[in-house]
């Protein structure tokens, strides 16, 4: 076990358990709490990967931006704050089965799959790359994502107008 | 570098980085929240007619001091309505989040806690760390002028977030990297060579860029001003109106390491403004180390202006401090929007077009 | 457009405006006067704490009956012939045995109404103003010099000596009585003539 592995198992490890509380907790504000753990976790795991940028954008889009709309979203509710979610079992038996379904589908997939192993290269920044093939390759593509956006941003303001 | 240094005289990798990662701490932020906080304290007082501390040591220089061991000594009290979970881990966030953009801060031309690329935006992307971890104390706290502080500290810091990303988005035009090491040795030697006066590259460029540097280093000083929460931008801890913020609730260590991140942020804001447009730790005016061809004077020189121009830049927050009062809200959000965005793109764009024309 | 830019203009210089004053404020000289080292400069009539000279005091009461919050309270006691009391330094005899002066400090209100009407001076306001005390008893100031022996002595002199005088007088009273009636004895009967008023 290499640092890097003890490392990796560590932001893993991060990401598992928070995930996890934030699935089971009944505290919805608790569970947003531990969704920024989980964030971070897997911002970890990308630099892990050697994909700064997307990490540092994890970071920025989904903890400074996303988790503290849902924290606010989450306070300011009237009448949320304090609600325990109701996490009961129904239908035992057939969830059970389903999901040992879908999980045993997940396992074989892994298990299968032909895993591409590569020694991994040193890592340097992708930021120029990164930059690159947004403008150059899928300019269009993240113009359009851009639109997108910005169509979501106007229809919230006229939502809110009205 | 340090880092080699430590490598050779630990011999192992591990050790190395973590007596490097812990340097910035214990040789740096913590003597300067000591030194700050009697700083602030005297400048206020002077600023004021008044004489600040003067009983703890020859005028008053032990005054923080006897405040640790004060605050080392005192109760942790922890309410019953607190939720303690949260409550506990809230200063530690928010210590980690500003402790953590330390490690892209270049010192000096041979100390960078980690030499990354993305170095700047790095750092802005640690900060939502901060913003979460304010949000949690505040919650955790129970307490109605706890979260109201706590959401106005929030909202503050992520609308002010974008005017300084857009200006750090203009210097990365101008410069071609994020990383702020490249960027302080950029921005070579002398005075004239920061970027406030235009970079280093002579021509038509650089005259054109000098008053659009000027207001982005408004801009941007401003913003980061408001990303601390310091006055006049302080209305999550507005002392009048919110007893204290989002520390209200905290006593002891937990409040100290409260201050401790105050004050390291202070210092961290500080040094990207310095980084960005006033050289980092490039000397104004040559090396003497250069003059008498003693190498390793250099290093020690760079770290001494970046500690100066820094201070510099507390020293310039603290007067600002004692000069404006305190925004409104709605003012607060007004300033933002209205004036410094729509300036900060528009600079961005008349950078753009200068760095691609020119 | 132009009262937007405008607007930002004048922000800026106003800032600047006020870092100037603040920064030439950064140069003035202190007000601060460091406390309890340096004392501030009182003015020349300042109130503050009650002192009386006791080696001058006569007892005559006059502070405490000026006095608009009753906080004086002196009890005398009258002196035995043969009784050195002294003189007072502006040459009055003294007459009292002060046996009581309690100034209650607490409930002063520094009007120095009692200062005026003393007639030998002994009361004066002193410039100390840092008596706080931590138990609000410790603030009612005792001024008198004799000790509790000395006071049951006087009391007691006193009381001796009114025993006494009224002894000699009710013994006076009698001889005169008995020489009056001695008189009457001597006159003869007079009916209607009635003793002395100021027998019993």
């Amino acid at each position: 076990m290499t640092t890097y592995d003890i490392i990796f198992y560590l932001f893993a490890l991060v990401t598992l358990l928070s995930a996890f509380f934030v699935v089971t907790n009944r505290n919805i504000v608790h569970s947003a709490f531990y969704l920024l753990f989980t964030f971070f976790g897997v911002a970890g795991i990308y630099v892990m990967l050697g994909a700064d940028f997307v990490a540092v954008v994890q970071l920025i889009v989904y903890v400074g931006g996303i988790l503290i709309l849902l924290l606010f979203g989450v306070m300011l509710t009237n009448k949320i704050t304090n609600v325990d979610i109701k996490s009961g079992t129904i239908h035992a038996l057939p969830a059970s089965i389903v999901l040992g379904l879908f999980a045993g589908a997940l396992a074989a997939a892994v298990l299968n799959t032909k895993w591409k192993i590569v020694a991994s290269p040193e890592t340097s920044s992708s930021t120029v790359s990164l930059g690159n093939m947004l403008i150059n390759e899928y300019a269009l593509i993240f113009e359009l994502l851009g639109i997108v956006l910005l169509i979501a941003l106007i229809g919230a303001a006229s939502m809110a107008r009205r | 570098m340090i880092y080699d240094w430590l490598h050779n005289i630990t011999g192992s990798a591990i050790a190395a980085a973590i007596i490097q990662s812990l340097l910035p701490l214990f040789i740096f932020i913590l003597p300067f929240a000591l030194f700050a906080v009697l700083l602030e304290r005297k400048v206020s007082g002077h600023m004021q007619d008044r004489l600040g501390p003067m009983r703890v040591g020859y005028h008053g220089i032990l005054q923080t001091i006897a405040d640790i061991i004060k605050l080392i000594q005192k109760e942790d009290i922890v309410a019953a309505e607190n939720d303690r979970r949260f409550f506990d881990l809230s200063p530690i966030l928010v210590f980690a989040g500003s402790y953590a953009a330390f490690a892209a801060i270049p010192f000096s031309g041979a100390f960078i806690g980690s030499n990354i690329d993305l170095g700047i935006v790095y750092i802005v992307a640690v900060t939502g760390l901060v913003v979460a971890g304010i949000l949690m104390g505040g919650w955790a706290s129970n307490n109605k002028y706890s979260l109201l502080g706590a959401m106005r500290a929030a909202a503050q810091i992520i609308s002010y977030e974008i005017p300084t990303l857009l200006i750090v988005v203009t210097v990365i035009m101008i410069t071609g990297t994020m990383n702020l090491f490249t960027i302080s040795e950029w921005q070579t030697q002398y005075f004239w060579n920061w970027l406030i006066l235009g970079g280093p590259v002579f021509g038509t460029a650089k005259i054109l860029l000098i008053p659009l540097m000027v207001i982005s280093f408004l801009i941007i000083f401003l913003s980061t001003l408001a990303e601390v929460n310091r006055t006049p931008f302080d209305i999550p801890e507005a002392e009048s109106e919110l007893v204290s913020g989002y520390h209200t609730e905290y006593s002891g260590m937990k409040f100290a390491m409260f201050f401790l991140a105050e004050y390291a942020n202070m210092f961290a804001v500080s040094a990207i403004v310095a980084t960005l447009f006033f050289g980092g730790f490039q000397s104004p005016i040559g090396y003497l180390g250069n003059v008498f061809g003693v190498k390793w004077l250099i290093p020690i020189e760079q770290f001494f202006w970046f500690t100066a121009k820094g201070l510099f830049f507390v020293f310039v927050q603290m007067w600002l401090r004692w000069t404006l009062p305190r925004f409104r809200v709605d003012q607060l959000m007004a300033f933002c929007w209205k004036y410094l965005i729509p300036f900060a793109f528009v600079i961005l764009i008349l950078v753009g077009l200068i760095t691609v024309l020119l | 457009m132009k009262d937007y830019i405008l607007k930002f203009w004048q922000g800026l210089i106003t800032i600047i405006i006020g870092m100037r004053v603040t920064f030439r404020h950064l140069f003035v000289p202190a007000v601060t006067i460091q406390y309890p080292t340096v004392k501030p400069e009182l003015p020349e009539r300042e109130r503050n704490r009650l002192y009386v000279n006791m080696d001058d005091c006569i007892g005559c009461d006059q502070c405490a009956r000026a006095c608009p919050v009753d906080c004086i309270q002196i009890e005398t006691v009258k002196s035995v012939p043969g009784d050195d009391l002294g003189v007072t330094s502006n040459g009055k005899k003294k007459a009292l045995w002060v046996t009581k002066f309690d100034i209650d400090i607490a409930k002063c209100c520094y009007c120095q109404l009692c200062v005026f009407p003393c007639p030998t001076d002994c009361i004066y306001m002193t410039d100390v103003y840092e008596f706080s005390e931590f138990e609000r008893e410790n603030l009612v100031y005792d001024f008198v010099t004799l000790t509790e022996e000395e006071k049951i002595e006087k009391k007691k002199n006193h009381e001796e000596f009114m025993i006494k005088k009224e002894v000699e007088k009710a013994a006076a009273a009698k001889k005169k009585a008995e020489e009056e009636a001695a008189k009457k004895k001597e006159n003869g009967d007079q009916p209607g003539e009635k003793p002395p008023d100021n027998k019993e």
